[in-house]
């Protein structure tokens, strides 16, 4: 039928885009990971034929990230902390801020509304930009903690050279925007007569926060840490610009420094595919919990 | 604007593993107001597209004067639709909306101007023409789409449920405004619905359906009078079934066996034998004082008395065991009998339908019961009496007395 | 948490749903845990605007107020790297935007009314990049691109590609969320009129997304504005610097305030062209309002008012 033969039409340069660009490309790295190097110049070759397949990168890297004794384990270990006190730090900041505008405010909304936003518009970079100039050694941080008698005697503190505190912050920092917004859209979904409901069977304003609005908003939480836990698995980026130092390398950092240099890119390879199996574990608790949401919004 | 004659031979539609249509054949006149009635669900919608050409057969053939339609898309058969919830172009006007059909046939400026002010007058909203469909009533929507159908002229306009978003009062008002509308216009119209009274008020001919098959096809005072299948009665509002045995010719009738009592029927299938269904429909029941005599009396207590304004539904338990609903006319008088009353239920010969051998599968407990003689009973009968008095391999082999039992279903709007 | 973990000091009464608006002392701190979110959200970004003003090569001690960063010698307009790479950034918006939403509108619409078995995985692959680390991303498109698709150049062109591989998945939920809003029987009411399958996208479909490519143009736009990874995975040479990768390359560097000023540019370019979108979004969102009434019966309102009489 004609109206078929439009609509294939229609989707054929996205379907052709997504398999060449998303699929294909994903292809690459998988073969690139298992590939060989080339005899003379040492650059990764990739098998593109299942048969030709070698795990001797990919046990490489494993074997470097093998719990305790690898050599990367310790890269690893820290991303993991990093990210979970990170996650913890923007649930906790991201939470009642999301709340608040979703459910309390009223007239302020849209100008809260349109402030929550603007750090979209104001690249991550820059953002990151602004702190490493407050947090330099001469920055308007030392000198605020010199003005309240915080640093006498002492050297004005370097923030920037390999702490994990400031990258810690500068995580939650770069990335609670991430997690407030789709917090803010579950949590506005959510039908008020619930609230009402609640208060009208005698629950106070504790109560009814802690035994409706928060199992109701759990969606919503799950959503904005699986939108934030996955680019900080991939930064390299905040890390190299507050830190910069090997004693606070993640496994982005990892990944990033083996891709900058021929000879290692095999191993960037190999990284990038250990640690997507790794997220799949984790996220497959996630999709199965989407899907039974979705599934329950469609009936 | 003349002709418009479908033709509809075999016409099957299957969803992946799901039979939506299932070998259907109608044959529709031109100018001719024709309903597809049945519950959600029955094929009926999946009917209509296909014949507007928004989906396509798995096999059959739609057949338009005399042209089969089958690679005919959609926008190039001369046919036209009004949509369930009137997919009224939102960001267009009235006027644009009715002339959207013109302009895609390259029309003249002049001509969709005067075309369209002509048809806008025909529905009444002329005033209305630079009005955005969101300001707009329901009822005003609802013209608008039929606007924008009839200025194209087809041969054949199809509606599906196009009252069925408007409140009962306007639905009412409408259906008759309709019904006018296609006598003037002189075309086909196929309107599916799934409220039986709209069909049989509006339509030359309806056609019932249910899981994807046509029960049957007749005009309305046909499909209600004369039901040919147990579905039909009872989609077709409130009726009563009742299985009863065949047990003689009587005159130009059929005699039947219900209990201790014997009536006659006098339409339906005459010449079936044995267990058969029968049905009556509550306003053809008669109520009447416990000490009038004479055919068809079955004595009955009142179990029930509902007011429903234009009539009094009743409730009332016969004496061989089951209710039956009868329907009296609110005559302004008081309604004679309270519950617990004891009456004469009157079932007219004429009245009562016999649908043939009893299509009741042995699964079905109404008619499991009632094949083992087993009653519900007047209060009077004990439970003991009952299972001792009638085994039921007896009762299997040799017709029981008590083979009766009675369904009464009222319709949705009845509610 | 923190500020909602007061305990509502108003005793229990009838009145719940006015004590609801009522904000008691757990509101107060609420309201100003979000002031205070806000204020550390947004005042670094503009004291780092601030010191584009600095009088003296310094990001990070006040020297006096100076616009020799924005009009000066050294300035963000005069200095090659800076300016080439606002250009950079914005050509690859420019780009990203004309690309990303035809393709993924019209990809959109094929996932929601294709019915047949390619819907599905072309939906999730569409949509795969969700859920992959922009750097794992960057890493599968540069080996694609260096050991496969040889005729394709690091550079604009791959950046390009990146960029819009990576932000078709928004484009696409936006689309869908809006098409899912619209039943098909609007399109198919216009072939019923006689509009052609074209037609019915171009008259009918097009208008009606009118807003969800309007807000997918915006998204696209700050996306590839903010992007940093794919576009220095797939940038070439210091001719393909964007903005973000002038200011990884060069903040832990020696850099005068004019970065501060580079990037601000690009901001507030950035807010304005997505701000005026925004307008422009709300206009076209309220006039667009989809109406379809539902089954049971809406109130008669205007109805039976005007000549609803016979016709």
């Amino acid at each position: 039928m004609r109206a078929r033969r439009y609509l294939a039409a229609l989707g054929l340069p996205g379907i052709v885009w997504v398999a060449l660009f998303v699929a294909t490309a994903l292809y690459a790295l998988i073969a690139i990971s298992v590939g060989g190097l080339d005899p003379i110049l040492l650059t990764p070759v990739p098998a593109w034929n299942p048969l030709h397949w070698s795990a001797s990168t990919l046990q490489e890297v494993g074997t470097a990230l093998k719990p305790f004794s690898g050599s990367d384990w310790m890269v690893f270990q820290r991303t993991v902390i990093y990210i979970a006190i990170a996650l913890a730090g923007c649930i906790l900041v991201g939470y009642p801020v999301a709340y608040y505008v979703a459910i309390r405010a009223r007239r302020s909304k849209g100008i809260i509304l349109a402030l929550f936003v603007a750090p979209f518009l104001v690249s991550y970079m820059l953002r990151m930009l602004a702190w490493v100039g407050l947090l330099s050694p001469d920055g308007w941080i030392n000198l605020v903690l010199e003005h309240l008698g915080l640093m006498s005697g002492h050297q004005p503190l370097n923030w920037l050279s390999g702490r994990s505190v400031t990258v810690v912050c500068a995580l939650i920092y770069g990335w609670v925007p991430y997690f407030i917004l789709p917090l803010y859209a579950s949590l506005a979904r959510f039908d008020q007569r619930f609230l009402e409901a609640s208060r009208d069977l005698g629950a106070g304003t504790w109560q009814t926060f802690l035994h409706v609005t928060l199992p109701l908003s759990k969606q919503g939480i799950l959503a904005g840490t699986v939108i934030v836990a996955l680019p900080m698995f991939g930064d390299f980026f905040t890390n190299a610009l507050v830190s910069g130092t090997a004693s606070t390398a993640m496994v982005g950092s990892l990944i990033n420094t083996y891709a900058q240099s021929q000879t290692d890119q095999g191993l960037a390879a190999a990284g990038a595919v250990w640690l997507m199996a790794l997220l799949t574990l984790l996220l497959l608790p996630y999709l199965r919990s989407s899907a039974r949401a979705t599934a329950e919004v469609a009936r | 604007m003349a002709g418009g004659q479908i033709e509809i031979i075999n016409l099957t539609k299957r969803f992946d593993d799901v039979v939506a249509v299932d070998g259907i054949d109608l044959h529709i006149p031109p100018g001719e107001f024709f309903s597809i009635v049945g519950p959600s669900g029955c094929g009926k919608t999946t009917t209509l597209r296909m014949i507007g050409g928004f989906e396509e057969p798995t096999s059959g053939r739609i057949v338009l004067d005399g042209v089969d339609m089958q690679h005919t898309p959609p926008h190039k058969r001369n046919v036209n639709t009004v949509f369930q919830a009137y997919m009224i172009f939102p960001h267009l006007n009235v006027y644009d909306n009715v002339a959207f059909g013109l302009r895609r046939r390259r029309t003249s400026k002049r001509e969709v101007k005067q075309r369209v002010s002509e048809v806008l007058e025909l529905v009444e909203l002329g005033r209305l023409a630079q009005r955005k469909p969101a300001q707009l009533s329901g009822g005003q929507q609802q013209r608008v789409a039929l606007a924008r159908a009839l200025i194209l002229s087809p041969s054949v306009l199809l509606l599906d449920e196009p009252l069925g978003a408007l409140d009962a009062k306007l639905r009412k008002q409408l259906q008759i405004q309709l019904k006018a509308l296609q006598q003037r216009v002189g075309i086909t119209f196929v309107y599916v619905t799934h409220d039986q009274e709209e069909a049989l008020t509006m339509s030359d001919r309806v056609a019932v359906m249910n899981a994807g098959h046509v029960e049957q096809a007749a005009t309305p005072r046909e499909v209600y009078d004369q039901p040919q299948t147990r579905f039909v009665a009872d989609f077709l509002g409130v009726s009563n079934l009742v299985h009863a045995e065949a047990v003689g010719r009587e005159g130009a009738g059929v005699r039947l066996r219900l209990g201790d009592f014997e009536i006659a029927a006098r339409h339906g299938v005459l010449d079936d034998r044995g267990l058969v269904t029968c049905i009556i429909r509550p306003e053809r029941i008669r109520l009447e004082p416990y000490e009038s005599t004479g055919e068809n009396r079955i004595p009955a207590i009142v179990e029930r008395v509902v007011f429903l304004g234009h009539s009094v539904q009743v409730s009332a338990r016969l004496a061989v065991g089951q209710t039956v609903q009868a329907m009296v006319q609110n005559t302004g008088e008081a309604f004679p009998y309270q519950q617990g009353t004891t009456v004469q239920a009157h079932l007219p010969a004429d009245a009562l339908r016999v649908l043939g051998a009893d299509e009741a599968t042995p699964d079905d407990p109404e008619a499991a019961r009632a094949l083992n003689g087993e009653r519900d009973g007047l209060s009077a009968d004990g439970p003991p009496a009952r299972g001792s008095s009638q085994p039921p391999d007896e009762a299997t082999s040799a017709a029981g007395p008590e083979r009766f039992t009675s369904q009464a279903r009222i319709g949705d709007d009845d509610v | 948490m923190s500020g909602s973990g007061a305990v509502s000091p108003v005793p229990q009464s009838p009145t719940w749903s006015t004590r609801l608006r009522a904000r008691p002392w757990g509101g107060y701190a609420l309201a100003g845990f979000v002031v205070l979110y806000l204020v550390w959200s947004l005042a670094p970004v503009l004291i780092a605007f601030l010191f584009s003003f600095n009088h003296g090569n310094s990001r990070s001690v006040w020297q006096g107020f100076s616009t020799e960063w924005w009009t000066g010698p050294g300035s963000v307009f005069n200095v090659a790297m800076y300016h080439d790479a606002i250009l950079h950034s914005f050509l690859l918006a420019g780009i990203a935007v004309a690309v990303t939403v035809p393709v993924g509108v019209s990809l959109s619409v094929f996932l929601s009314r294709w019915r047949g078995a390619a819907a599905r995985p072309a939906g999730l692959l569409a949509t795969l990049p969700l859920v992959v680390p922009e750097l794992v991303l960057a890493l599968a498109l540069f080996f694609l691109v260096t050991k496969l698709l040889h005729f394709i150049s690091l550079g604009t062109p791959a950046q390009v590609i990146g960029q819009v591989t990576y932000i078709l998945p928004a484009v696409v939920v936006i689309t869908r969320g809006r098409l899912a809003s619209i039943p098909s029987g609007f399109e198919e009411a216009a072939m019923d009129l006689g509009a052609s399958p074209l037609g019915a996208f171009r008259l009918v479909l097009v208008p009606l997304l009118g807003p969800a490519i309007l807000a997918s143009a915006i998204v696209t736009f700050a996306l590839s504005i903010d992007d940093f990874v794919i576009t220095q995975y797939m940038s070439s040479s210091s001719a393909t610097q964007s903005i973000p990768m002038v200011i990884y390359n060069s903040t832990r560097g020696s850099a005068t305030p004019a970065l501060n000023a580079s990037a601000m540019v690009v901001a507030l370019c950035t807010i304005l062209i997505c701000g005026a979108g925004y307008l422009v979004y709300r206009i076209l969102n309220r006039r667009e309002e989809i109406v379809v009434p539902e089954a049971p019966a809406e109130p008669s309102g205007l109805g039976p008012a005007v000549g609803e009489g016979a016709w």
